[in-house]
């Protein structure tokens, strides 16, 4: 189990409780799990992704990461469209573990509304989020 | 029970490896270490693994009134438990079974190893010492038996898969002695040391009980020695092992792994209902037919009577690596009818599926075309027998996978070979 301070939190990414992060800057945006998500779920070995076009509130079920120890939910950190997928997860789920926010990322969402975004966590708050659990 | 979480003597070492650690049976335990469970499955089944199982809890018993104790009350019977021909449990010998309760229901299972006369070690599972210590204490008053809670004194390390005899050459003092005559679920040594037993003894002088046997069905050993030495123990195996690619694994590819093996877990696939029609009738000691025991034992008559009502338990292998939530609350259905409960499902990450037929990593008859990323297995309890082959949906709520109900699961499993063949 990695401690805190070992723990990979970028300050250019926004966070949500669900230990989602997203891109604040880029339009669409991407958004994938934390490294502290990854950590806690151990391998991942399969990743569902939803099909490109789909339109969802924020809060509903976006995809699925499933690890060695469960299923988990990855909802939508805001309503949107989502307008990309990390397709190249089907066959190197692992991604997800090795490269939390590169190359493991999930979804490209193009938001409703962009100042969404700003209801998220910035890293600093993420981090005392951390730090209380 | 204990309500503060125990450590095993090696939790120290584990952190320092980086383990990701969670609560089992009262102790903190590694779930996975930095390799991940599923690099740690498969070494288990292309190399080895190294657990610590130190939270496993161990019961000894003494006295002349031991073995009729054991046989009032375990599920095996003693006089007809070893090898082919059924012969009686013998020193250096040990059988698998179950203590149930008068309604033949499970309390544990446990591994009987037989010392010498009248001399007898009881493994049974975490959190489990003190309650079997009071259930054999409770049958054995006015008797001629002692018996010993010994979980707190003991440590335990299991090397399991195909390298496993390699790397126990490197740490044994007389290996070649040792494994002379060593079949399946047979043991040398004696780590209490006031047996007579034959002493089993490390390069470094120390004692150890090596027991031929393990919770993952790949070729193995389970190692019991003194609490103090067990730091050592582990050391010595890893400096041997590492070099072969002996990989320390954690409780969720322990899991995967008994899984894939047919192996029930204790109070999950089996518990607090009758322990019959389920695939671990062996552990019960049936006469020919299934009409009667040969013996008599707790639970026995409440047994006899469940086989006509008592709940069916089968093995099932899904289609890819996607699993469910087991519980009460994931259904299993048989067409429109949910007819049970998933006991475990999980994903053994050696196996893979071609053409209706399951394959090993180790398959020596693996397409060379399959890659194999895993496949869900487990078990489910249902209303009703039903054979191998029949199709059954799972379903959490959130997902549902289509799953096979099958004799077996993992082929090509190592855990009977012979000793002399792993060496070679």
């Amino acid at each position: 189990m990695k401690e805190i301070k070992d723990l990979v939190v970028p300050d250019n990414l926004s966070y949500t409780d669900a230990h989602e992060w997203m891109d604040k800057e880029a339009v669409p945006s991407r958004m994938g799990i934390t490294d502290y998500a990854q950590d806690q779920l151990g391998d991942v070995v399969f990743v569902e992704l939803p099909e490109p076009g789909t339109r969802l509130e924020k809060g509903e079920v976006c995809a699925t990461v499933e690890s060695v120890k469960a299923v988990s939910e990855i909802y939508m950190p805001v309503s949107g469209t989502v307008s990309a997928v990390n397709t190249e997860l089907e066959d190197r789920p692992e991604l997800v573990n090795s490269s939390p926010y590169g190359d493991g990322w999930i979804l490209e969402i193009t938001a409703d509304d962009p100042a969404a975004l700003l209801s998220l966590m910035d890293h600093g708050a993420y981090l005392d989020m951390l730090k209380g659990l | 029970m204990d309500s503060v979480i125990k450590k095993t003597a090696l939790h120290a070492g584990h952190l320092e490896l980086g383990a990701h650690m969670a609560d089992f049976g009262g102790y903190e335990m590694p779930l996975w270490y930095t390799a991940g469970a599923r690099a740690e499955h498969l070494s288990v089944l292309t190399a080895a693994g190294m657990f610590d199982t130190s939270h496993m809890a161990l019961i000894r018993i003494r006295g002349e009134d031991s073995r009729s104790l054991l046989q009032g009350l375990f599920s095996k019977d003693l006089d007809h438990c070893t090898g082919p021909k059924a012969l009686p449990l013998a020193p250096g010998r040990c059988a698998y079974g179950v203590f149930c309760d008068v309604s033949g229901h499970v309390l544990d299972d446990a591994l009987v190893y037989m010392l010498e006369k009248d001399h007898y070690l009881i493994v049974v599972n975490a959190g489990m010492g003190g309650i079997i210590k009071e259930h054999l204490s409770l049958f054995s008053e006015g008797e001629h038996v002692a018996v010993e809670d010994l979980t707190d004194r003991v440590g335990k390390v299991d090397v399991q898969g195909p390298l496993a005899g390699k790397i126990l050459s490197e740490v044994l003092k007389d290996a070649p002695a040792l494994f002379a005559a060593m079949p399946y679920f047979s043991f040398k040594g004696d780590w209490t040391l006031d047996g007579s037993s034959a002493r089993c003894l490390l390069k470094d002088e120390t004692p150890i009980l090596l027991s031929r046997t393990g919770y993952t069905g790949e070729f193995g050993f389970e190692i019991f020695c003194a609490m103090e030495d067990v730091s050592r123990v582990w050391s010595l195996l890893s400096e041997a092992g590492t070099p072969l690619g002996l990989t320390p694994c954690g409780l969720a590819a322990r899991d995967s792994l008994r899984t894939g093996a047919l192996l029930p877990l204790s109070h999950q696939d089996i518990g607090d209902w009758p322990f019959v029609n389920h695939p671990w009738m062996f552990a019960l000691p049936f006469t020919e037919g299934r009409k009667s025991f040969s013996k008599g034992f707790l639970g026995d008559e409440a047994l006899m009577a469940a086989m006509e009502t008592a709940f069916h338990t089968f093995a099932f292998v899904g289609k890819d690596l996607r699993k469910v939530a087991a519980g009460p609350d994931t259904a299993v259905w048989l067409g429109q009818e949910n007819i049970g409960r998933v006991l475990t499902c999980v994903t053994d990450m050696g196996m893979g599926l071609k053409d209706g037929v399951v394959y090993s990593i180790t398959s020596p008859d693996k397409p060379e075309d399959l890659v194999i990323k895993g496949l869900a297995c487990g078990f489910v309890r249902v209303d009703r027998p039903l054979a191998p082959g029949i199709p059954l949906v799972l379903d959490d709520g959130k997902r549902k996978i289509s799953v096979t109900l099958t004799a077996d699961l993992r082929p090509a499993r190592t855990a009977r070979k012979a000793l002399s063949a792993m060496l070679a």
